[in-house]
């Protein structure tokens, strides 16, 4: 008997029309629990070859839950998903609150695999007692708001849907997945996967409540876990009356928020796009994720008078001060708009940021510069709708500057072809590191979000600007958020909800016995199957790198040392110094059987 | 947030390193604050007293949240209903290890050396069921702080209140004293509140 998963599997390939029920063995739960840790898995028995192209029918894509999702622990409404990303080219799990993991859930089933292509466009739909693979002819096309508005019509209005937009049909590399036309599955290129795939849309509609071993003991660790979130002034405080928008401040306050492609650490106008403007001029009312205590989510109003989900705090940075854009209402029409089309909106700030620079330094003219917002509406629906410059600026910064030569890439702010979010490692010297090693390119959160510890002094404080200790630091950081990410649970309720806290809630559910230490070791064997995916595809220490920009142009008398981090987190993780696993290493996590 | 003056700064230094010198503080905790305005300065979560940097010291309103809160001490309310409930201007919380030994015993620490009992008198110890950034200390310690420049939590530590960093300080420093005092009676076998100053007992 399963307790928190169901055990069930549903192998769906849309090329031949086939659904599969699989049921799977209960010791994959125990060595990669769900979500991330599933997704990594399931690539290494779907792929093949492994390095198949992103955009190919062969590449699989699985859309997971975690043996925490759908039952009342913290944030536990969350879903994974996991391809090979056509904008990295690396094996990607993107990630997405909201209530369509718990939806997914109650259907019955752990994870969704999805493969083949189909010859039309289609959309899937998910109950308790049957799947169905529709026509979604009158779909295509459309928005993510009205694909998910026509859908849940169709269905129910508790029904949960992912949809792509236009960018994910239009094949453009960082196009997003949108959850219930609000939340989404953000990074990495999904939606492009999706639209290769031809598949439109996802619904699911179940009720079925995942099964508890000892429901007193896990009211009683729950106490423990929202008493934390309770008394800690992040989660709540800071989130619940701020939103994230209170990072913009936090960090910039460290200095550490880039400004105009990460060109400097001022910004004249800061304060009207930071948390009290947020609040002040633009918010209607709080949002939350299934699940949720914490509260951060926000419904706001934009210069065309729009009400819509966002912006969060990426958001607002990537397509405010990393623009040189001011304008709060502005940006939260561009967020508004690039949700519409399905677009991440940090990589498309990113791209745009770079096109911005390369204009202003004369090495290629996109016709658009600092501070010109205006503009960038138009550019949002040439890039999704695959348009005139859309079509170079679609690839990706990395692609683009590629393209355009040497001198470019010295100052396109990407790390394995994925854009940066708002923290300048120059200032977070841990933040270097994430941005350097995560498996998935320059992220934040999968990179380990060392900001927890250096600037928020969670759990402790340690010196931002300090290198010796952080290599270590991130990697025992990335451990456990890829045990976070397979629960799975939030980042944010992490800030206050140790691992301690998630071993005893999963121990509870599972009726398994967990520690912090087990969990981690979970954690650590999933981070050592995805370097190992990607070093199949290609990727090396070469790879875990920074942007020239970054390493050569100081910010004050911050700089980094990144060989000197790097070699210190690949001895703590038990690589060797081309970064490569040790034989040893995958002995003692047992992976050496499944690959 | 703003960054914080220099001058402010080098204050915080001061007073976080004299109190860390002193034994007042252990390596990371405690918190200090200053009512500036309308608004308050207090050290960051997790901090080190004895080692403030510019950076450590968080401007917060003292009516509503800002982002400051995300990095200010989590003793932060306490702070502000302080404020909001007495005319002290400065704060200084310290883990004194003797006062929180007494706390244990006393319902009130009464000090017997010259020196606390004419500047600090009776120190009432209170005693809460969550014993650190707790709404019902919210509500309770500054009722005690109108009328006492000091107040001892119950096997936590103390807060001063004054004018000033340095005054709530030096009631922090003259409390702990006055503890080690007290210790050093009972070390010799006898019982301190045979030496209590009789004006102590009229209710100075």
């Amino acid at each position: 008997m399963f307790y928190g998963s169901w055990g069930r599997i549903l192998e769906i390939d849309i090329n031949k029309k086939t659904i599969r029920v699989i049921e799977l063995p209960e010791n994959i739960y125990d060595w990669f629990l769900g979500g991330r840790g599933l997704g990594a898995y399931f690539y290494t028995q779907y792929a093949r070859p492994w390095d198949l192209p992103p955009l190919s029918a062969e590449n699989p894509l699985i859309i997971a839950t975690g043996p925490l999702t759908g039952t009342s622990a913290p944030t536990s409404g969350r879903a994974t998903m996991t391809a090979r990303s056509p904008l990295t080219k690396t094996i990607f799990t993107s990630n997405s609150g909201g209530l369509f993991g718990a939806r997914l859930k109650f259907t019955g089933y752990d994870a969704v695999i999805i493969l083949g292509k189909s010859a039309k466009p289609i959309y899937i739909s998910i109950n308790e007692k049957e799947i169905k693979i529709e026509d979604a002819a009158s779909l295509w096309g459309k928005s993510t708001t009205d694909t998910t508005q026509k859908l849940k019509e169709q269905y129910t209005k508790t029904a949960s849907v992912l949809s792509i937009g236009p960018a994910g049909e239009n094949g453009v590399l960082f196009a997003s997945v949108i959850a219930d036309g609000a939340r989404g599955f953000g990074r990495g290129g999904l939606g492009a996967v999706w639209g290769s795939k031809n598949l439109k849309a996802l619904v699911v509609n179940g009720r079925k409540k995942p099964r508890i071993k000892a429901k007193d003991k896990l009211r009683s660790v729950l106490y423990e876990a929202h008493k934390a979130i309770k008394q800690n002034p992040v989660t709540s405080q800071a989130l619940p009356e701020l939103g994230t928008s209170f990072i913009m401040d936090v960090a910039y306050f460290e200095g550490a928020l880039p400004i105009k492609n990460f060109s400097t650490n001022q910004f004249i106008g800061i304060e009207r796009v930071g948390s009290a403007a947020l609040q002040n001029e633009i918010m209607e009312r709080k949002t939350s994720c299934w699940g949720c205590p914490i509260f951060c989510g926000r419904l706001s109003r934009d210069s065309d008078g729009n009400i819509s989900e966002g912006p969060e705090f990426e958001t607002i940075w990537a397509l405010g001060p990393n623009l040189g854009i001011n304008t709060l209402p502005l940006i939260q029409k561009l967020n508004r708009l690039s949700n519409e089309y399905g677009l991440d909106t940090i990589s498309l700030g990113g791209v745009i940021a770079f096109a911005m620079e390369a204009t202003e330094k004369g090495i290629r003219d996109f016709g658009v510069r600092f501070g010109e917002g205006e503009k960038i509406v138009d550019l949002i629906k040439k890039i999704a709708e695959n348009r005139g410059i859309g079509q170079e600026l679609k690839t990706g910064t990395a692609n683009l500057a590629h393209k355009i030569g040497k001198e470019a890439e010295y100052f396109a702010i990407n790390v394995k072809g994925m854009e940066f979010t708002g923290y300048d490692p120059r200032m977070i010297k841990g933040m270097a590191v994430c941005y350097a090693t995560s498996n998935r390119g320059a992220c934040h959160l999968q990179g380990g979000y060392s900001v927890g510890p250096e600037i928020f002094g969670l759990p402790r404080r340690i010196d931002p600007k300090q290198q010796i200790g952080k290599g270590t630091l991130v990697a025992k950081r990335q451990n456990d958020s890829a045990a976070e990410d397979s629960l799975i649970v939030c980042r944010f309720a992490g800030m206050s909800v140790l691992m301690e806290n998630w071993s005893r809630i999963l121990s509870a559910v599972t009726g398994k016995a967990y520690s912090a230490q087990t969990l981690s070791i979970i954690g650590e064997r999933i981070y050592n199957l995805e370097k190992i995916i990607n070093m199949k595809l290609g990727f090396s220490r070469k790879d875990d790198s920074l942007p020239p920009k970054l390493i050569e142009e100081h910010l004050g008398e911050e700089k980094i040392d990144l060989d000197t981090m790097l070699n210190e987190y690949y001895e703590f993780r038990g690589w060797n110094r081309k970064g490569i696993p040790t034989g040893t290493k995958l002995k003692e996590l047992g992976l050496e059987e499944i690959l | 947030m703003k960054k914080i003056e220099k001058n402010i700064v080098e204050y915080f230094q001061k007073i976080g390193w004299a109190a860390y010198v002193a034994g007042l503080q252990d390596t990371h905790s405690g918190n200090m604050s200053m009512r500036i305005g309308s608004r308050m300065l207090i050290t960051r979560r997790g901090s080190m007293l004895g080692f403030l940097n510019g950076h450590d010291i968080i401007e917060l309103s003292l009516e509503k949240n800002d982002s400051g809160i995300s990095l200010a001490s989590s003793e932060v309310g306490i702070h502000r209903a302080i404020y909001k409930e007495t005319n002290g201007l400065a704060i200084v919380h310290a883990h004194l290890i003797n006062a929180v030994i007494l706390s244990f015993i006393y319902k009130e620490i009464v000090p017997i050396d010259v020196e606390a009992s004419y500047t600090i008198k009776k120190v009432p110890v209170l005693s809460f069921e969550l014993g650190s950034g707790s709404k019902e200390m919210e509500e309770e310690i500054p009722k005690f702080l109108k009328n006492n420049k000091i107040v001892v939590i119950k096997g936590h530590g103390a807060i001063g209140l004054g004018e000033t960093l340095e005054e709530a300080l030096f009631y922090n420093s003259v409390l702990e004293n006055s503890c080690k005092i007290i210790m050093g009676i009972h070390s010799l076998g006898k019982n301190p509140e045979e030496f209590t100053p009789k004006e102590i007992n009229r209710g100075w």
